[in-house]
């Protein structure tokens, strides 16, 4: 992982006699150039500044881009897309691909509604939906490390066949999501107006406890995006899964020769990646407090997902991503998409800029690496 | 597939020596239809360096992964100190003291250099079982450091170094191990000739200190006479010649791989002239 190799040297490190004086100049203080040079040097270093110019330009564009409103209007674009990218770099690291996870998203809410309306508690029947999609992770690795067939043909398989499942057990009716009702209460409010005290009733709504925590909360989603990202960047970065996954994903012959176990971490990868998923399909659930069985919409997140891992700097050959990268990347497409809308451009015409506004924002991407290896290697 | 080449009688059975750590016996391995070994019989004394010679298609890469737990073989026996030895995995073969130069070096170009030698063999922390990197580094600073080959930074990914420091690392790898059977699959195929000469040294070394045995892949007739206490020749996936260095010369090593060319040549005349 380059990211370990990147990293700025630490003053521990014995001096090499070289790199010595410069190393020693830019621990004291760093200049702009050299900040600059920093960032472009990570790997997430291209889509943070595309990233920037694009929250700069609908700051400028438009007057309420920049509030504390328009924040919490842009969660939900990204923070869902940002935990599902998660999981997809780990298995692109492989250089395979997981279509299913639109499926995952899709069938995790309905069996958690199917599992709690048998009667068990809300807690026990996310756990065995999220089990149960880890089960599909592995069955997706299954049919990929061990009968070998190529990631893209089983998991749109398992894509067809778990949507499928998804609208069979549904009936295709969409239902409301346990444990995310919203109660009202009425409170008499007094107020004073001008001299004279008025009282009018209010309404508040109330979600549960439960619903907090699993995507009812306005930062629920947030928390979960922000926690998932760091935990699986540490996995990745800090840990033996983590360099086995690259190992894999660079030289999946030499990894084997060398005792990596191959087929283990590809399963594995692929378990995370469908869990991951599901987790985001039930918080959806219970953010929105009902669920539709609509394959069409999973679909179109599944390709959110994997649109922000790559935005993000992982590529689609495998040997090399960042989790934090995917979750700028998610980042980005909610910007994008929450700028467009406050830009009042015609919902006909949303998808198409979104298209234009990626491929742009791509190839920029694609120049600030070229610089970015200009001023390393030479 | 007709049989080629070599008669049965000039195939070498098995033999062994008080001393040995690896004997190998009767080994067979098909690929589909391919045989790329029909009987193949080999030992390695301790301490001993033998060279193993071949063509091209030989089967010799075949054995070293046969050998090294990586592909299993179809008949045969292997035996280590004396005891049967049927290795489950890359992994339990390098428990059980073997550990491998692949021919393609297996190295990751994604990884660190330091990251690379200490593959499936890495430092970590406790009680979290984080990467050791600064003791990983130390590690090969060391390992490297001891080959004598200069790798001027081991924080770069080894997709940045050229074909002989590769090649320096993989050896690295392997030596730095714990293991007392070393196989090198051709170690010297992308080095120059001032790095080969590197490593045939540290195999001298080894030799030397005679902890180690070593079965080595070359190409070279020259280096096998230089390097090797022995030398097997195997031809069509059996071994046709086994005698030691100093009894043999590069003479009667290209005797033998011209005579079978010549046979082989032979062969397919009669064959076309039949049909």
């Amino acid at each position: 992982m380059t990211q370990v190799a990147e990293e700025p040297a630490s003053p521990q490190r014995p001096a090499t006699p070289t790199g010595d004086p410069a190393h020693a100049r830019r621990v004291s203080l760093p200049n702009r150039h050299e900040v600059l040079e920093r960032v472009l040097g990570l790997r997430e270093g291209s889509i943070i500044v595309v990233t920037l110019l694009a929250a700069i330009y609908f700051s400028v564009n438009t007057s309420s881009f920049l509030t504390g409103a328009n924040f919490k209007t842009l969660l939900p674009y990204f923070a869902p897309f940002a935990i599902m990218a998660s999981g997809v770099v780990f298995v692109m690291i492989l250089g395979e691909i997981d279509l299913s996870i639109g499926a995952a998203y899709l069938f995790a809410p309905f069996l958690f509604f199917k599992l709690s309306k048998a009667g068990l508690p809300l807690v026990p029947s996310v756990l065995i939906a999220l089990l149960a999609c880890m089960a599909v992770g592995m069955i997706n690795g299954f049919f990929v490390a061990i009968v070998g067939i190529s990631s893209f043909v089983a998991t749109l398989g398992m894509l067809f066949a778990l949507e499928g499942l998804t609208l069979i057990i549904s009936h295709g009716q969409p239902v409301a999501t346990p444990g995310a009702a919203v109660t009202t209460t009425t409170h008499n409010v007094t107020h004073v107006v001008n001299g004279v005290h008025v009282v009018l009733p209010e309404t508040v709504n109330h979600i549960s406890t439960f619903a907090k925590v699993f995507g009812g909360g306005i930062y629920s989603e947030l928390i979960w995006a922000l926690v998932i990202v760091i935990v699986l960047q540490i996995v990745l970065t800090f840990t033996r899964w983590g360099l086995y996954t690259v190992a894999v994903g660079s030289n999946k012959l030499g990894a084997g020769e060398a005792g990596v176990r191959v087929r283990l971490v590809m399963i594995r990868n692929f378990v995370l990646c469908s869990t991951t998923a599901a987790l985001v399909g039930i918080l959806e659930a219970v953010r929105a407090s009902s669920v539709q069985p609509d394959p069409a919409g999973a679909n179109e997140i599944l390709f959110q997902a994997i649109a922000a891992a790559v935005i993000g700097g992982t590529v689609m050959t495998g040997g090399s991503g960042t989790v934090v990268g995917a979750l700028i990347g998610a980042l980005f497409l909610g910007i994008l998409h929450d700028g467009l809308v406050l830009q009042g451009v015609n919902a006909n015409y949303l998808l198409f800029y979104l298209g234009l506004a990626i491929l742009l924002a791509m190839t920029v991407n694609v120049y600030v690496q070229r610089a970015r290896r200009g001023t390393h290697s030479g | 597939m007709a049989d080629p080449a070599i008669p049965a009688e000039t195939i070498v059975g098995p033999t062994s020596a008080p001393d040995d750590v690896l004997r190998v016996e009767h080994i067979a391995k098909r690929f589909g239809p391919v045989t790329a070994l029909r009987d193949v019989n080999l030992h390695l004394r301790k301490g001993e360096v033998l060279g193993l010679l071949g063509d091209n298609g030989s089967g010799k890469s075949t054995l070293i992964k046969i050998i090294c737990g990586f592909q299993k073989q179809d008949a045969g026996k292997m035996f280590l100190h004396g005891r049967p030895y049927e290795p489950r995995s890359v992994d339990d073969a390098r428990a059980q003291g073997i550990d491998t130069v692949y021919q393609d070096l297996a190295l990751i170009d994604e990884l660190s250099v330091y990251h690379n030698l200490a593959l499936r063999r890495e430092k970590v922390h406790h009680p979290i079982p984080f990467l050791a990197n600064r003791e990983m580094k130390a590690e090969a600073r060391r390992a490297l450091d001891e080959i004598g080959i200069n790798i001027p930074r081991i924080d770069v990914a080894v997709a940045r170094l050229s074909g002989g420091q590769r090649q320096a690392i993989a050896v690295a790898r392997t030596v730095n191990s714990d293991a007392d059977i070393l196989l090198l699959d051709e170690p010297l195929a992308a080095m120059g000739a001032k790095e080969g000469s590197m490593i045939l040294d540290l195999v001298a070394r080894l030799k030397e200190e005679g902890r180690v045995s070593i079965l080595m892949i070359l190409h070279n007739y020259v280096h096998v006479l230089e390097a090797c206490d022995r030398v097997s020749m195997i031809q069509d996936g059996a071994i046709a010649l086994d005698k030691p260095t100093a009894e043999t010369s590069v003479e009667e090593l290209t005797e033998i791989v011209v005579n079978e060319y010549r046979r082989a040549r032979m062969a397919a005349h009669e064959a076309t002239t039949q049909a």
